[in-house]
Protein backbone atom coordinates (compact mmCIF):
# COMPACT_ATOMS: atom_id res chain seq x y z
CA UNK A 1 0.00 0.00 0.00
CA UNK A 2 3.21 2.65 0.63
CA UNK A 3 3.43 2.67 -2.86
CA UNK A 4 0.16 2.91 -3.85
CA UNK A 5 1.31 6.67 -4.51
CA UNK A 6 3.66 5.70 -7.18
CA UNK A 7 0.33 4.83 -9.09
CA UNK A 8 -0.86 7.65 -9.18
CA UNK A 9 1.55 10.12 -9.14
CA UNK A 10 0.47 12.07 -12.00
CA UNK A 11 -2.35 14.79 -11.74
CA UNK A 12 -5.10 13.94 -14.29
CA UNK A 13 -5.08 14.51 -17.83
CA UNK A 14 -7.68 17.42 -17.48
CA UNK A 15 -5.39 18.96 -15.31
CA UNK A 16 -3.37 19.55 -18.94
CA UNK A 17 -4.58 23.13 -20.25
CA UNK A 18 -6.38 22.31 -23.90
CA UNK A 19 -4.20 24.43 -25.43
CA UNK A 20 -1.66 22.43 -25.20
CA UNK A 21 -3.46 18.68 -25.65
CA UNK A 22 -4.62 20.71 -29.07
CA UNK A 23 -1.21 21.73 -29.63
CA UNK A 24 0.13 18.07 -29.00
CA UNK A 25 -1.82 16.81 -31.79
CA UNK A 26 -1.38 19.39 -34.09
CA UNK A 27 2.64 18.88 -34.03
CA UNK A 28 1.78 14.99 -34.51
CA UNK A 29 -0.46 16.00 -37.69
CA UNK A 30 2.33 18.49 -38.65
CA UNK A 31 5.59 15.68 -38.59
CA UNK A 32 3.38 13.30 -40.49
CA UNK A 33 2.70 15.84 -43.37
CA UNK A 34 6.31 16.17 -43.45
CA UNK A 35 7.12 13.01 -43.48
CA UNK A 36 4.62 12.59 -46.33
CA UNK A 37 5.82 14.74 -48.45
CA UNK A 38 9.21 13.90 -48.53
CA UNK A 39 10.68 11.78 -51.48
CA UNK A 40 10.62 8.17 -51.04
CA UNK A 41 13.90 6.96 -49.75
CA UNK A 42 15.53 4.28 -52.71
CA UNK A 43 17.97 1.74 -52.32
CA UNK A 44 21.08 2.96 -54.08
CA UNK A 45 24.74 1.22 -53.91
CA UNK A 46 27.49 3.45 -53.29
CA UNK A 47 30.58 2.81 -54.71
CA UNK A 48 33.49 1.62 -53.14
CA UNK A 49 35.36 5.04 -51.92
CA UNK A 50 38.81 5.40 -51.85
CA UNK A 51 40.73 4.60 -48.01
CA UNK A 52 42.01 7.31 -45.95
CA UNK A 53 45.70 7.00 -44.98
CA UNK A 54 46.47 4.57 -42.27
CA UNK A 55 47.37 7.27 -39.71
CA UNK A 56 43.61 9.00 -40.28
CA UNK A 57 42.60 5.25 -39.35
CA UNK A 58 44.74 4.81 -36.34
CA UNK A 59 44.21 8.39 -34.96
CA UNK A 60 40.00 8.11 -35.33
CA UNK A 61 40.17 4.48 -33.49
CA UNK A 62 42.24 6.23 -30.89
CA UNK A 63 45.46 4.16 -31.64
CA UNK A 64 43.60 1.11 -32.13
CA UNK A 65 45.63 -0.06 -35.80
CA UNK A 66 44.65 -4.05 -35.55
CA UNK A 67 41.04 -3.65 -34.05
CA UNK A 68 40.73 -1.11 -36.70
CA UNK A 69 41.78 -3.39 -39.66
CA UNK A 70 40.06 -6.20 -38.35
CA UNK A 71 36.60 -4.27 -38.57
CA UNK A 72 37.48 -2.37 -41.98
CA UNK A 73 38.07 -6.36 -42.86
CA UNK A 74 34.74 -7.27 -42.30
CA UNK A 75 32.95 -3.40 -43.08
CA UNK A 76 34.97 -4.18 -46.92
CA UNK A 77 33.98 -8.08 -46.76
CA UNK A 78 30.09 -7.06 -46.38
CA UNK A 79 30.40 -4.09 -49.03
CA UNK A 80 28.60 -5.68 -51.96
CA UNK A 81 25.76 -6.69 -49.24
CA UNK A 82 24.56 -2.71 -48.70
CA UNK A 83 21.16 -1.31 -46.88
CA UNK A 84 18.39 -2.44 -49.45
CA UNK A 85 20.52 -3.24 -52.42
CA UNK A 86 22.87 -6.20 -53.15
CA UNK A 87 26.35 -5.76 -55.79
CA UNK A 88 28.06 -8.18 -56.88
CA UNK A 89 31.88 -8.49 -56.58
CA UNK A 90 31.88 -7.82 -60.77
CA UNK A 91 30.20 -4.72 -60.04
CA UNK A 92 33.37 -3.74 -57.87
CA UNK A 93 35.71 -1.05 -58.56
CA UNK A 94 38.79 -4.19 -58.26
CA UNK A 95 41.59 -1.58 -58.25
CA UNK A 96 40.45 0.73 -55.42
CA UNK A 97 39.37 -2.73 -53.83
CA UNK A 98 43.75 -3.31 -53.60
CA UNK A 99 44.14 0.03 -52.40
CA UNK A 100 41.81 -0.76 -49.36
CA UNK A 101 43.23 -4.47 -48.93
CA UNK A 102 47.25 -2.55 -48.68
CA UNK A 103 45.98 -0.25 -46.16
CA UNK A 104 44.19 -3.15 -44.07
CA UNK A 105 47.43 -4.92 -44.33
CA UNK A 106 49.50 -1.37 -43.49
CA UNK A 107 46.98 -1.58 -40.45
CA UNK A 108 48.10 -4.89 -39.02
CA UNK A 109 51.06 -5.92 -41.14
CA UNK A 110 50.82 -9.27 -38.99
CA UNK A 111 47.67 -10.50 -40.76
CA UNK A 112 46.34 -12.20 -43.34
CA UNK A 113 42.95 -11.57 -43.70
CA UNK A 114 43.19 -9.06 -46.75
CA UNK A 115 45.47 -11.57 -48.58
CA UNK A 116 43.10 -14.76 -48.06
CA UNK A 117 40.12 -12.31 -49.59
CA UNK A 118 42.56 -11.25 -52.46
CA UNK A 119 43.32 -14.84 -53.38
CA UNK A 120 39.46 -16.71 -52.42
CA UNK A 121 37.11 -14.09 -52.64
CA UNK A 122 37.60 -11.15 -54.93
CA UNK A 123 40.11 -13.44 -57.25
CA UNK A 124 37.61 -16.33 -57.48
CA UNK A 125 34.93 -14.02 -59.63
CA UNK A 126 34.30 -15.23 -63.29
CA UNK A 127 36.14 -12.13 -65.06
CA UNK A 128 39.46 -12.85 -66.28
CA UNK A 129 40.31 -9.45 -65.74
CA UNK A 130 39.35 -8.69 -62.25
CA UNK A 131 41.09 -12.21 -61.72
CA UNK A 132 44.11 -10.83 -63.01
CA UNK A 133 44.24 -7.37 -60.73
CA UNK A 134 44.08 -9.43 -57.55
CA UNK A 135 46.27 -11.69 -58.90
CA UNK A 136 48.79 -9.14 -59.74
CA UNK A 137 47.98 -7.92 -56.58
CA UNK A 138 48.95 -11.03 -54.68
CA UNK A 139 52.13 -10.74 -56.64
CA UNK A 140 53.12 -7.53 -55.72
CA UNK A 141 52.79 -8.24 -51.92
CA UNK A 142 54.79 -11.45 -52.44
CA UNK A 143 57.33 -9.29 -54.04
CA UNK A 144 57.66 -7.25 -50.46
CA UNK A 145 58.01 -10.07 -48.41
CA UNK A 146 58.30 -13.58 -49.99
CA UNK A 147 58.36 -15.41 -47.01
CA UNK A 148 55.71 -14.40 -45.83
CA UNK A 149 53.21 -14.41 -48.07
CA UNK A 150 54.52 -17.30 -50.42
CA UNK A 151 51.13 -19.75 -49.54
CA UNK A 152 49.18 -16.57 -51.31
CA UNK A 153 51.42 -16.47 -54.90
CA UNK A 154 51.24 -20.69 -54.58
CA UNK A 155 47.23 -20.17 -54.88
CA UNK A 156 47.95 -17.38 -57.51
CA UNK A 157 49.91 -20.02 -59.06
CA UNK A 158 46.68 -22.39 -59.36
CA UNK A 159 44.44 -20.13 -60.19
CA UNK A 160 46.35 -18.53 -63.31
CA UNK A 161 47.09 -22.00 -64.20
CA UNK A 162 43.46 -23.58 -64.16
CA UNK A 163 41.42 -21.11 -63.80
CA UNK A 164 43.01 -18.15 -66.13
CA UNK A 165 44.58 -20.88 -68.04
CA UNK A 166 47.49 -18.64 -68.81
CA UNK A 167 50.45 -21.20 -68.38
CA UNK A 168 53.15 -17.92 -68.60
CA UNK A 169 51.63 -16.17 -65.87
CA UNK A 170 51.74 -19.30 -63.62
CA UNK A 171 55.05 -19.89 -64.88
CA UNK A 172 56.23 -16.70 -63.64
CA UNK A 173 54.47 -16.53 -60.30
CA UNK A 174 56.23 -20.39 -59.98
CA UNK A 175 59.59 -19.32 -60.86
CA UNK A 176 59.32 -16.63 -58.17
CA UNK A 177 57.86 -18.77 -55.71
CA UNK A 178 61.01 -20.96 -56.20
CA UNK A 179 63.43 -18.20 -56.40
CA UNK A 180 62.54 -15.16 -53.59
CA UNK A 181 60.34 -17.80 -51.46
CA UNK A 182 63.25 -19.38 -49.38
CA UNK A 183 62.93 -18.62 -45.82
CA UNK A 184 63.20 -22.31 -43.88
CA UNK A 185 59.04 -22.31 -43.38
CA UNK A 186 58.88 -22.22 -47.04
CA UNK A 187 57.87 -26.13 -47.84
CA UNK A 188 59.41 -27.79 -50.95
CA UNK A 189 55.77 -28.42 -52.72
CA UNK A 190 55.70 -24.23 -53.57
CA UNK A 191 59.16 -24.56 -54.47
CA UNK A 192 58.08 -27.62 -56.46
CA UNK A 193 55.44 -25.66 -58.09
CA UNK A 194 57.26 -24.49 -60.86
CA UNK A 195 58.56 -28.25 -62.09
CA UNK A 196 54.52 -29.28 -62.17
CA UNK A 197 53.89 -25.76 -64.76
CA UNK A 198 56.72 -26.70 -66.81
CA UNK A 199 55.97 -30.09 -67.25
CA UNK A 200 51.59 -29.34 -67.94
CA UNK A 201 53.58 -26.47 -70.60
CA UNK A 202 55.37 -29.76 -72.44
CA UNK A 203 58.78 -28.21 -71.16
CA UNK A 204 59.65 -31.63 -70.15
CA UNK A 205 63.32 -30.98 -70.36
CA UNK A 206 64.04 -28.01 -68.79
CA UNK A 207 61.29 -29.40 -65.83
CA UNK A 208 63.79 -32.28 -65.64
CA UNK A 209 67.21 -29.93 -65.29
CA UNK A 210 64.93 -28.00 -62.21
CA UNK A 211 64.71 -31.25 -60.50
CA UNK A 212 68.20 -31.99 -61.26
CA UNK A 213 69.77 -29.02 -59.86
CA UNK A 214 67.07 -28.78 -57.26
CA UNK A 215 68.34 -32.18 -55.84
CA UNK A 216 71.97 -31.52 -56.72
CA UNK A 217 72.14 -27.97 -54.46
CA UNK A 218 71.55 -30.01 -51.30
CA UNK A 219 68.58 -28.00 -50.01
CA UNK A 220 66.64 -30.35 -49.80
CA UNK A 221 66.89 -33.30 -46.80
CA UNK A 222 63.64 -34.46 -46.07
CA UNK A 223 63.72 -38.18 -47.47
CA UNK A 224 60.10 -37.98 -48.61
CA UNK A 225 60.95 -34.92 -50.47
CA UNK A 226 63.72 -36.40 -52.63
CA UNK A 227 61.87 -39.80 -53.30
CA UNK A 228 59.27 -37.28 -54.76
CA UNK A 229 61.64 -35.56 -56.87
CA UNK A 230 63.75 -38.88 -58.05
CA UNK A 231 60.08 -40.06 -59.23
CA UNK A 232 59.64 -37.09 -60.54
CA UNK A 233 62.88 -37.26 -62.75
CA UNK A 234 61.81 -41.09 -63.76
CA UNK A 235 58.36 -39.96 -64.69
CA UNK A 236 59.48 -36.63 -66.78
CA UNK A 237 62.31 -38.97 -68.58
CA UNK A 238 59.41 -41.35 -69.29
CA UNK A 239 57.94 -38.37 -71.24
CA UNK A 240 60.69 -37.37 -73.40
CA UNK A 241 61.38 -40.96 -74.64
CA UNK A 242 57.35 -40.82 -75.20
CA UNK A 243 57.63 -37.56 -76.78
CA UNK A 244 60.59 -38.36 -79.25
CA UNK A 245 58.83 -41.65 -80.02
CA UNK A 246 56.14 -39.64 -81.74
CA UNK A 247 58.45 -37.27 -83.16
CA UNK A 248 60.59 -39.76 -84.50
CA UNK A 249 56.96 -41.85 -86.30
CA UNK B 1 45.39 8.95 9.76
CA UNK B 2 45.12 5.83 7.65
CA UNK B 3 41.46 5.34 9.45
CA UNK B 4 39.84 8.13 8.00
CA UNK B 5 41.17 7.32 4.25
CA UNK B 6 40.17 3.44 4.36
CA UNK B 7 37.15 4.84 5.81
CA UNK B 8 36.43 7.23 2.85
CA UNK B 9 37.56 4.40 0.34
CA UNK B 10 34.96 1.71 2.24
CA UNK B 11 32.03 4.29 1.46
CA UNK B 12 33.32 4.94 -2.28
CA UNK B 13 33.45 1.32 -2.63
CA UNK B 14 29.61 0.86 -1.07
CA UNK B 15 28.40 3.62 -3.19
CA UNK B 16 29.69 2.39 -6.57
CA UNK B 17 28.01 -1.12 -5.76
CA UNK B 18 24.65 0.35 -4.69
CA UNK B 19 25.04 2.24 -7.76
CA UNK B 20 24.60 -1.08 -9.73
CA UNK B 21 27.99 -0.18 -11.39
CA UNK B 22 29.04 -3.73 -11.47
CA UNK B 23 25.84 -4.86 -12.82
CA UNK B 24 26.51 -2.28 -15.43
CA UNK B 25 29.67 -4.50 -16.06
CA UNK B 26 28.41 -7.72 -16.22
CA UNK B 27 25.99 -5.94 -18.64
CA UNK B 28 28.43 -4.41 -21.09
CA UNK B 29 29.91 -8.23 -20.63
CA UNK B 30 26.74 -9.36 -22.14
CA UNK B 31 26.91 -7.08 -24.87
CA UNK B 32 30.25 -7.46 -25.62
CA UNK B 33 30.20 -11.54 -25.73
CA UNK B 34 26.84 -10.93 -28.12
CA UNK B 35 28.97 -8.44 -30.48
CA UNK B 36 32.23 -10.68 -30.86
CA UNK B 37 30.24 -13.98 -31.00
CA UNK B 38 28.43 -12.44 -34.02
CA UNK B 39 31.31 -10.98 -35.53
CA UNK B 40 33.31 -14.23 -35.46
CA UNK B 41 30.55 -15.58 -37.64
CA UNK B 42 31.36 -12.35 -40.34
CA UNK B 43 34.79 -13.35 -40.35
CA UNK B 44 35.96 -15.59 -42.96
CA UNK B 45 39.45 -16.30 -41.52
CA UNK B 46 41.76 -15.46 -38.42
CA UNK B 47 38.12 -15.35 -36.66
CA UNK B 48 39.36 -15.67 -33.13
CA UNK B 49 42.33 -12.80 -33.52
CA UNK B 50 39.26 -10.17 -35.09
CA UNK B 51 37.26 -11.46 -32.52
CA UNK B 52 40.08 -10.47 -29.72
CA UNK B 53 41.24 -7.37 -31.70
CA UNK B 54 37.43 -5.79 -32.05
CA UNK B 55 36.42 -6.85 -28.50
CA UNK B 56 39.64 -5.73 -26.63
CA UNK B 57 39.34 -2.58 -28.38
CA UNK B 58 35.71 -2.31 -27.28
CA UNK B 59 36.51 -3.22 -23.61
CA UNK B 60 39.35 -0.49 -23.42
CA UNK B 61 36.97 2.20 -24.40
CA UNK B 62 33.98 0.63 -22.81
CA UNK B 63 35.89 1.05 -19.83
CA UNK B 64 37.54 4.33 -19.70
CA UNK B 65 33.94 5.41 -20.10
CA UNK B 66 32.77 3.79 -17.29
CA UNK B 67 34.69 4.57 -14.70
CA UNK B 68 35.24 8.49 -15.73
CA UNK B 69 31.52 8.47 -15.47
CA UNK B 70 31.28 6.88 -12.21
CA UNK B 71 34.38 8.82 -10.68
CA UNK B 72 32.83 12.61 -12.33
CA UNK B 73 29.34 11.45 -11.54
CA UNK B 74 29.82 10.43 -7.97
CA UNK B 75 32.03 13.36 -6.75
CA UNK B 76 29.99 15.90 -8.01
CA UNK B 77 27.13 14.57 -6.36
CA UNK B 78 29.09 15.05 -3.43
CA UNK B 79 30.02 18.53 -3.66
CA UNK B 80 26.23 19.19 -4.72
CA UNK B 81 24.65 17.70 -1.77
CA UNK B 82 27.10 19.52 0.49
CA UNK B 83 27.92 15.83 1.90
CA UNK B 84 32.05 16.91 0.97
CA UNK B 85 31.82 19.93 3.34
CA UNK B 86 30.44 18.13 6.00
CA UNK B 87 32.81 15.39 5.92
CA UNK B 88 35.33 18.85 5.60
CA UNK B 89 33.91 20.23 8.82
CA UNK B 90 35.22 17.00 10.73
CA UNK B 91 38.91 16.79 12.18
CA UNK B 92 40.05 15.41 8.44
CA UNK B 93 42.90 16.45 6.05
CA UNK B 94 41.86 17.71 2.35
CA UNK B 95 44.62 15.10 1.72
CA UNK B 96 43.61 12.72 3.05
CA UNK B 97 40.07 12.66 1.78
CA UNK B 98 41.37 13.11 -1.53
CA UNK B 99 43.16 9.86 -1.27
CA UNK B 100 40.79 7.65 0.31
CA UNK B 101 38.33 8.84 -3.15
CA UNK B 102 42.02 8.06 -5.13
CA UNK B 103 42.01 4.53 -3.29
CA UNK B 104 38.41 3.43 -3.58
CA UNK B 105 38.26 4.57 -7.01
CA UNK B 106 40.91 2.03 -7.89
CA UNK B 107 39.75 -0.42 -6.25
CA UNK B 108 36.73 0.07 -8.54
CA UNK B 109 38.92 0.35 -11.48
CA UNK B 110 40.52 -2.79 -10.36
CA UNK B 111 37.15 -4.95 -10.30
CA UNK B 112 36.20 -3.09 -13.67
CA UNK B 113 40.12 -4.04 -15.02
CA UNK B 114 39.51 -8.05 -13.87
CA UNK B 115 35.65 -8.48 -14.87
CA UNK B 116 36.49 -7.31 -18.16
CA UNK B 117 39.60 -9.04 -18.62
CA UNK B 118 37.59 -12.58 -17.96
CA UNK B 119 36.10 -12.45 -21.16
CA UNK B 120 38.67 -12.18 -23.24
CA UNK B 121 40.28 -15.69 -21.85
CA UNK B 122 37.70 -16.73 -24.30
CA UNK B 123 39.40 -15.45 -27.02
CA UNK B 124 43.36 -14.77 -26.11
CA UNK B 125 46.24 -16.45 -24.48
CA UNK B 126 45.65 -16.11 -20.29
CA UNK B 127 49.01 -14.64 -19.90
CA UNK B 128 48.39 -12.16 -22.36
CA UNK B 129 45.24 -11.50 -20.67
CA UNK B 130 46.57 -10.66 -17.37
CA UNK B 131 49.09 -8.62 -18.74
CA UNK B 132 46.34 -7.16 -20.29
CA UNK B 133 44.50 -6.73 -17.58
CA UNK B 134 47.42 -5.10 -15.55
CA UNK B 135 48.24 -2.27 -18.15
CA UNK B 136 44.32 -1.38 -18.47
CA UNK B 137 44.41 -1.44 -14.38
CA UNK B 138 47.25 1.22 -14.72
CA UNK B 139 45.22 2.85 -17.69
CA UNK B 140 42.58 3.32 -15.40
CA UNK B 141 44.59 4.94 -12.50
CA UNK B 142 45.46 7.57 -14.88
CA UNK B 143 41.92 7.92 -15.77
CA UNK B 144 40.57 7.85 -12.25
CA UNK B 145 43.18 10.61 -11.41
CA UNK B 146 42.73 12.95 -14.50
CA UNK B 147 38.68 12.91 -13.61
CA UNK B 148 39.63 14.05 -10.34
CA UNK B 149 41.64 16.84 -11.56
CA UNK B 150 39.17 17.84 -14.07
CA UNK B 151 36.30 17.53 -11.21
CA UNK B 152 38.31 19.97 -9.10
CA UNK B 153 39.20 22.10 -11.34
CA UNK B 154 35.59 22.38 -13.44
CA UNK B 155 33.75 21.92 -10.93
CA UNK B 156 30.43 20.98 -13.40
CA UNK B 157 30.11 17.15 -14.66
CA UNK B 158 29.84 18.67 -18.59
CA UNK B 159 33.15 20.07 -18.71
CA UNK B 160 34.70 17.64 -16.46
CA UNK B 161 33.69 14.98 -18.72
CA UNK B 162 34.81 16.72 -22.38
CA UNK B 163 37.93 17.47 -20.86
CA UNK B 164 38.90 14.17 -19.25
CA UNK B 165 37.47 12.22 -23.10
CA UNK B 166 39.92 15.09 -24.73
CA UNK B 167 43.21 14.22 -22.58
CA UNK B 168 42.81 11.09 -22.72
CA UNK B 169 42.09 10.79 -26.67
CA UNK B 170 45.09 13.50 -26.61
CA UNK B 171 47.44 11.25 -24.93
CA UNK B 172 46.47 8.19 -27.03
CA UNK B 173 46.97 10.03 -30.15
CA UNK B 174 49.77 12.83 -29.77
CA UNK B 175 52.38 10.24 -30.90
CA UNK B 176 50.58 9.64 -34.02
CA UNK B 177 50.39 13.51 -34.44
CA UNK B 178 53.68 14.64 -33.40
CA UNK B 179 54.87 11.81 -36.09
CA UNK B 180 52.85 13.38 -38.72
CA UNK B 181 53.58 17.05 -38.12
CA UNK B 182 57.83 15.99 -38.08
CA UNK B 183 57.45 14.32 -41.11
CA UNK B 184 55.23 16.18 -43.18
CA UNK B 185 54.36 15.28 -46.79
CA UNK B 186 55.08 18.52 -48.09
CA UNK B 187 57.80 20.52 -45.75
CA UNK B 188 56.54 24.07 -44.73
CA UNK B 189 58.35 26.77 -43.00
CA UNK B 190 55.74 29.15 -41.88
CA UNK B 191 56.00 30.69 -38.27
CA UNK B 192 52.05 29.68 -37.70
CA UNK B 193 53.33 25.71 -38.61
CA UNK B 194 56.58 25.95 -36.42
CA UNK B 195 54.32 27.20 -33.65
CA UNK B 196 51.52 24.34 -34.07
CA UNK B 197 54.96 21.53 -34.67
CA UNK B 198 56.40 22.79 -31.67
CA UNK B 199 52.76 23.00 -29.41
CA UNK B 200 52.57 19.09 -30.78
CA UNK B 201 55.94 18.29 -29.48
CA UNK B 202 54.83 20.15 -25.89
CA UNK B 203 52.08 17.95 -25.44
CA UNK B 204 54.26 14.86 -26.14
CA UNK B 205 56.13 15.75 -23.23
CA UNK B 206 53.34 16.69 -21.18
CA UNK B 207 50.75 13.88 -21.92
CA UNK B 208 51.10 10.24 -20.73
CA UNK B 209 52.24 8.06 -23.24
CA UNK B 210 48.86 5.94 -23.18
CA UNK B 211 49.84 4.73 -27.03
CA UNK B 212 51.80 2.38 -25.00
CA UNK B 213 49.49 1.19 -22.99
CA UNK B 214 46.84 -2.40 -23.38
CA UNK B 215 47.87 -2.89 -26.69
CA UNK B 216 45.49 -4.92 -28.78
CA UNK B 217 48.49 -6.44 -30.37
CA UNK B 218 49.61 -8.32 -27.15
CA UNK B 219 46.00 -10.45 -27.07
CA UNK B 220 46.27 -10.84 -31.25
CA UNK B 221 49.77 -11.81 -31.48
CA UNK B 222 51.13 -12.88 -28.13
CA UNK B 223 53.82 -10.18 -28.13
CA UNK B 224 53.92 -8.76 -24.68
CA UNK B 225 55.75 -10.20 -21.79
CA UNK B 226 55.95 -8.92 -17.84
CA UNK B 227 58.69 -6.86 -18.18
CA UNK B 228 56.87 -4.64 -20.89
CA UNK B 229 54.69 -3.88 -17.72
CA UNK B 230 57.37 -1.79 -16.48
CA UNK B 231 57.72 0.98 -18.62
CA UNK B 232 54.05 0.79 -18.13
CA UNK B 233 54.52 1.09 -14.00
CA UNK B 234 56.72 3.93 -14.07
CA UNK B 235 54.71 6.06 -16.44
CA UNK B 236 51.60 5.60 -14.16
CA UNK B 237 53.58 5.83 -10.67
CA UNK B 238 55.22 9.47 -12.21
CA UNK B 239 51.58 10.16 -13.52
CA UNK B 240 49.12 9.90 -10.90
CA UNK B 241 51.54 11.81 -8.72
CA UNK B 242 51.55 14.59 -10.70
CA UNK B 243 47.71 14.54 -11.72
CA UNK B 244 46.98 14.00 -7.53
CA UNK B 245 49.25 17.05 -6.76
CA UNK B 246 47.57 19.16 -9.43
CA UNK B 247 43.82 17.82 -7.55
CA UNK B 248 45.68 18.50 -4.35
CA UNK B 249 46.41 22.00 -5.17
CA UNK B 250 43.39 22.61 -6.66
CA UNK B 251 41.71 21.14 -3.43
CA UNK B 252 43.48 22.95 -1.02
CA UNK B 253 42.50 26.26 -2.52
CA UNK B 254 39.15 25.77 -2.93
CA UNK B 255 36.34 27.46 -0.61
CA UNK B 256 33.56 25.71 0.25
Amino acid sequence: MQYAHFLHKDRPLSDVPVSVKISLWLALILQLLWHSFQEPVVATADELAPPLSTRTYVMSSLGEPIAVSKFLNLWLQAFDNQPGASISFHQLDYPRLTQWLDTILELDPEGHYPMLVAARVYGSVHNREKQKIMMDYIFYKFNEDPNRYWRWLAHAVITAKHELKDNELALKYAHALAESATGPNVPYWAKDMKIIVLEDMGEVEAAKILVGALIESGEISDPYELNFLARKIAILEEKMIEKRQSVEK
Amino acid sequence: MRSQILTISRFTIIESLRNRLLLLAILVIGISFAMVEFIGDLAITEHRVTQAAILAAFLRMSAVVMVTLFVVSSTVRELHDKTLEMILAMPIRRGNYYLGKLLGYLYIAALIAVIFSALLLLYADAEQVAIWMVSLFFELVLVVALSLVMLFTFNQVPSALTAVFIIYGASRIVTSIFLMAKYPIIAHTSIAQQFMDSFIELLTWLLPDLHRFTQTEWLTYNTADWATLLPLLGQTIIYLVFLSFIALFDFYRKNF
